[in-house]
């Protein structure tokens, strides 16, 4: 199956899908992946807190980071994975209006995000953040492997 | 093969955080020991078996540069790995720091920086991948 996540949105799959992305600006990807089950999902979340709008995140989580990416961990324990084994890579968090963007939106996801994995002792793997270009990922869930194609150029996550 | 640190810092709470980094990283950690000065980190260091030392620079009593050198003319602790991590912007300073066979990693650190920084030195992944190089 492919998956296509949209903005403020979250899949998971197993081995045999493609979880995909479609133009990440200032908004987090974050992906999971459990090797040893293969299974992974993928979240596209918007903002940073919830706290301005309760109601809209009661409705969809996904849309920010703070309750979507509790949310997507919950999913993979859900599906079999286990934290001590999940592989986790960041990507998006850029400016894409330029670094004078008023509300420094791609930064404050970026900080709400370390904060939680932090909390929860969780490090990165890798990640592909900040800057001003905009990213599309592409998840194999069979292999674990995250690419980002960002003006023609495909790089390895 | 555990790994047992000596972190040297004076605030508690670096301590703790660099601590807490080394768990996350999936490294295997012995004992963890810490000091507050570069003074009582030499204390440790004489009494202990110590793989790996993470040390600030500016620091009450003893620097951490003054504790780096000591280690340095030391024939027990000379070759131990050295991590500095610090505010320090001076690059001179950190030039000399490194010509002593430290690693530096500047303060705001992140713990990701920590791990691969770890890693690469004492040669061990914490998981089933080869370290970064």
């Amino acid at each position: 199956m492919r998956y296509v996540v949209g903005v403020g949105d979250m899949k998971a799959g197993q081995k045999g899908d493609i979880i995909v992305t479609h133009a990440l600006g200032s908004c987090l990807g974050l992906m999971l992946y459990d090797p040893v089950m293969k299974i992974g999902g993928m979240l596209h979340a918007m903002l940073p807190l919830s706290k301005i709008n309760m109601e809209k995140a009661q409705a969809n989580p996904f849309m920010f980071v703070d309750t979507g990416v509790p949310e997507l961990f919950k999913a993979i324990y859900n599906m079999g994975g286990l934290k001590g084994r999940l592989i986790v890579k960041a990507a998006g968090c850029g400016s894409p209006l330029g670094n004078n963007e008023m509300f420094k939106i791609g930064e404050r996801n970026h900080t709400v995000l370390k904060k939680l994995l932090w909390k929860n002792s969780i490090l990165l793997k890798s990640e592909d953040v900040a800057g001003s270009k905009s990213r599309t990922v592409h998840f194999n869930i069979s292999t674990g492997q995250v690419i980002i194609s960002s003006n023609g150029v495909e790089t390895e996550l | 093969m555990a790994l047992n640190v000596l972190i040297v810092d004076d605030s508690g709470v670096m301590r703790a955080m660099i601590k807490k980094t080394m768990l996350m990283s999936g490294l295997p950690l012995g004992e963890v020991y810490q000091a507050g000065n570069g003074k009582d980190g030499l204390e440790i260091l004489n009494q202990n078996w110590i793989d790996l030392v993470v040390v600030d620079i500016n620091m009450p009593v003893m620097n951490g540069e003054e504790m780096l050198s000591q280690m340095r003319e030391n024939p027990g602790t000379k070759d131990i790995p050295v991590v500095v991590i610090s505010t320090e912007g001076s690059q001179t300073r950190i030039e000399r720091l490194i010509k002593k066979g430290a690693s530096f990693i500047q303060k705001p650190f992140s713990p990701e920086l920590i791990r691969d920084i770890v890693k690469e030195i004492t040669g061990i992944g914490g998981d089933d991948e080869p370290p970064v190089k």
